[in-house]
């Protein structure tokens, strides 16, 4: 079994990110979107932790309690103007949302 | 009543009467006029209240800026000479609203006509009040602005408006010449209050003959000297009551009175060409008068020739008079131009009154040759203006004959070169305004007004009667010390009459040159339908006419050649330049950046996420110092 080093919870940290941001890059759907944001955000809170856990003391957690806060209130939002969106558009696919232009 | 309040009310009621006018009585011109008149009365009697009464040098003034050790304030000085104009001006101006009102009664815009007097006899007597040059200054450019509002009177008509522009701008010319005037009086004296400047004068301060001849520049445009004279003709254009009101007996008035409120800096090199300035004047305008045909053309160059007469009498300066056993320096010039200053605004008034009397009766015919057989028809304008003309050629025993041989014994006595061009000049007046008279007055009608012509009401005759009552007793002394109780001895006492053998030098030389003229006028000029001496003598005739005209096309040649190519040239550079580089420049790269910016505006979450990243990135740069700025 591998030790559970703070390399090695870095790492899952760092893969979970750039999966995450490549997601946001690249998915043209806002729900799929929506969801790899989520996950740039949970890649994070694995990353403070490993901190918290590492230097002993328990400021990252607490972060940790907060960053999860913030983000299920994120969700309800965001859900919900998703839901608005495809109301209103029958579409929540990036590319067609683009009525800001002109 | 103190007399500062009183002398505050009388400044204030036009001023009052002038906003009640232009911001609620516009369209009611009934009220207009009553509101006016009634504040010409207001002033009238207050201004005699205040000359006739004992009260002189109160103070009272008003601090309206302060910018550092640099004050602006506005108060009073009334002396001798202020009580002088005061007088005049309340009298004057009283008449004139009088006169206006039969003259315009069939007017539709008399309610702003009314409202621009107002206007402006609250400039003059601001002018009158002033006790420093600052404030004098103030009031100067508002008479400015009201002289405008009534030459442009009827602004419909082209050479009224033109009118109008051309003696603003003029008067500009002048003002600017006063104004730098005024800035080195600052500079030098730190002051511009008259009482300071007098002190620190008095107290051997040196005066450089540039300051006294910057500031007569504003008297040179205001009273119309050469070169700056050729406004004061076209503004005839205006309603003929503010021709007598404005351009005869108080505006034109305001120079002379700025040259003597200011004689103490006088020094002999400034004295010199005011002296010349003055004499100049009034041989070329009397030689312009000689050819015109408009009754009020001939009126307005005759007063520029007076105003000649009084620049002139100032400029010969201080008169040394045996007293006793000791000489001392009396200010002759000042009282000389004075006392020509009032008997003039007198019987100058009175003429213009008569000649609105006679194109209102004509039917506003203003050519002499279409007149002709007034006498009978208009008995009453007929003999105020006969008075009128033989004061001012100076006839003995009348106002005009008292102050002018008051000037020419000065001129004797200074300088006989000056007497010279002076006694020529007076041989012009009789001859011109003879002409005048003899053509509008005696022989047969010859134009529809003139046969038709009738006598105006009591609003037209009043005035000329009391200005020709003036015009005979306002040269006499008793008049001064008796009946007006010598309140203004300060500058009547100062008017130097001529004693013993030059009494009667004088007096032989004004009756000489009064037949002189008078008779070569009546010999010249039968009344008749069309310019005597024109037909005779075309070419003297062409010539006077051309000198009259050298100025305005020598300014005319200015402008177009000289003026109009510069301001054309400042105008394409100011196109290149300011419009082209500096504005539509700036606003161009203002409008490349924004189009670079909205590029990047492509309306996709998507991108922006890229952006998102890409500014992410930067920042992270910036944060490990891989950036720097």
């Amino acid at each position: 079994m591998i030790p559970a080093t703070l390399d090695g919870h870095l790492l899952v940290s760092g893969a979970l990110f750039a999966l995450g941001l490549l997601g946001v890059l690249l998915r043209r759907n806002t729900l799929v979107v929506f969801m790899c944001l989520e996950l740039v955000l949970v890649a994070s809170t694995v990353a403070l932790v490993a901190f918290s856990r590492y230097n002993g003391i328990l400021d990252g957690n607490v972060f940790v309690f907060f960053i999860l806060t913030v983000a299920a209130a994120e969700v309800a939002v965001g859900l919900a103007i998703i839901v608005a969106l495809f109301r209103r558009r029958q579409t929540v696919q990036v590319d067609e949302l683009n009525s800001l232009r002109n | 009543m103190s007399p500062a309040l009183l002398a505050s009310g009388v400044l204030l009621a036009p001023l009052a009467a002038a906003a009640v006018i232009a911001f609620g009585l516009r369209r009611a011109p009934g009220a207009a006029t009553a509101v006016a008149l009634l504040a010409a009365v207001l002033v009238a009697v207050g201004s005699l209240v205040l000359a006739l009464g004992p009260a002189r040098d109160f103070t009272a003034s008003v601090e309206l800026l302060r910018l550092g050790t640099f004050g602006l304030s506005l108060g009073l000085k009334f002396d001798d000479l202020a009580a002088l104009l005061l007088a005049i001006v309340g009298i004057v101006g009283l008449c004139v609203h009088v006169f206006s009102v039969g003259y315009m009664r069939e007017d539709p815009d008399r309610a702003r006509y009314f409202g621009g007097l107002a206007i402006f006899m609250f400039s003059m007597l601001g002018i009158v009040f002033a006790d420093s040059l600052l404030m004098l200054f103030i009031f100067w450019e508002l008479v400015g602005f009201s002289s405008w509002l009534l030459i442009n009177h009827h602004f419909q008509r082209t050479p009224a408006a033109e009118a109008s522009k051309k003696a603003f701008i003029v008067n500009r010319v002048g003002d600017f010449g006063f104004l730098l005037g005024l800035v080195w009086c600052q500079a030098q004296f730190g002051t511009t209050q008259l009482d300071a400047l007098a002190k620190a004068v008095d107290g051997g301060a040196v005066v450089a003959a540039g300051l006294p001849l910057l500031l007569f520049c504003g008297a040179v445009g205001k009273s119309a000297q050469l070169p700056l004279h050729v406004w004061l003709p076209d503004a005839m254009e205006g309603p003929t009551p503010v021709s007598a009101l404005i351009h005869a007996a108080t505006m034109v008035a305001a120079g002379i009175y700025l040259l003597c409120r200011i004689h103490f800096l006088m020094v002999p090199a400034a004295l010199e060409v005011i002296l010349w300035t003055g004499t100049i004047t009034a041989l070329y305008a009397a030689l312009c008068a000689v050819t015109q045909r408009d009754i009020k053309k001939v009126l307005a160059y005759s007063t520029l020739s007076q105003l000649g007469y009084m620049v002139a009498a100032f400029g010969l300066g201080s008169l040394k008079v045996a007293h006793g056993d000791h000489h001392h320096l009396i200010a002759a010039g000042v009282g000389a131009a004075m006392f020509h200053l009032t008997t003039h605004a007198f019987f100058k008034a009175l003429l213009f009154l008569g000649a609105g009397s006679v194109i209102h009766a004509c039917h506003h015919e203003q050519d002499i040759f279409k007149m002709g057989g007034l006498a009978r028809r208009l008995p009453v304008t007929f003999t105020t203006f006969t008075i009128g003309v033989l004061s001012l050629i100076g006839m003995p025993g009348l106002a005009g004959f008292f102050s002018k041989d008051a000037i020419l014994y000065l001129a004797w006595a200074k300088h006989p070169g000056v007497f010279a061009v002076l006694a020529l000049t007076a041989v012009l007046t009789a001859f011109y305004m003879v002409r005048l008279w003899r053509i509008t007055f005696l022989g047969a009608a010859r134009g529809e007004g003139a046969e038709h012509a009738h006598e105006g009401g009591p609003a037209l005759t009043g005035p000329l009667i009391l200005l020709a009552v003036l015009s005979v007793i306002g040269g006499y002394g008793w008049f001064y010390s008796g009946l007006l109780g010598g309140r203004f001895d300060g500058v009547i006492d100062s008017v130097v009459h001529p004693a013993g053998a030059d009494h009667t030098l004088i007096l032989l030389t004004s009756v000489a040159v009064l037949v002189a003229g008078a008779l070569g006028a009546w010999l010249l000029y039968p009344a008749a339908g069309e310019d005597a001496v024109a037909r005779r003598a075309p070419r003297l005739f062409g010539l006077l006419g051309g000198l009259q005209a050298s100025f305005d096309r020598a300014y005319g040649a200015y402008v177009a050649k000289v003026q109009q190519r510069l301001a054309m040239l400042l105008n394409f550079l100011e196109q290149i330049f300011l419009a082209g580089l500096i504005v539509r420049g700036l606003a161009g790269v203002v409008g490349l950046l924004g189009l670079g910016a909205r590029a990047l505006h492509v309306g996709n979450a998507n991108a922006y996420a890229y952006w998102f990243l890409l500014g992410l990135l930067a920042l992270w740069a910036f944060a490990a110092g891989l950036l720097s700025f």
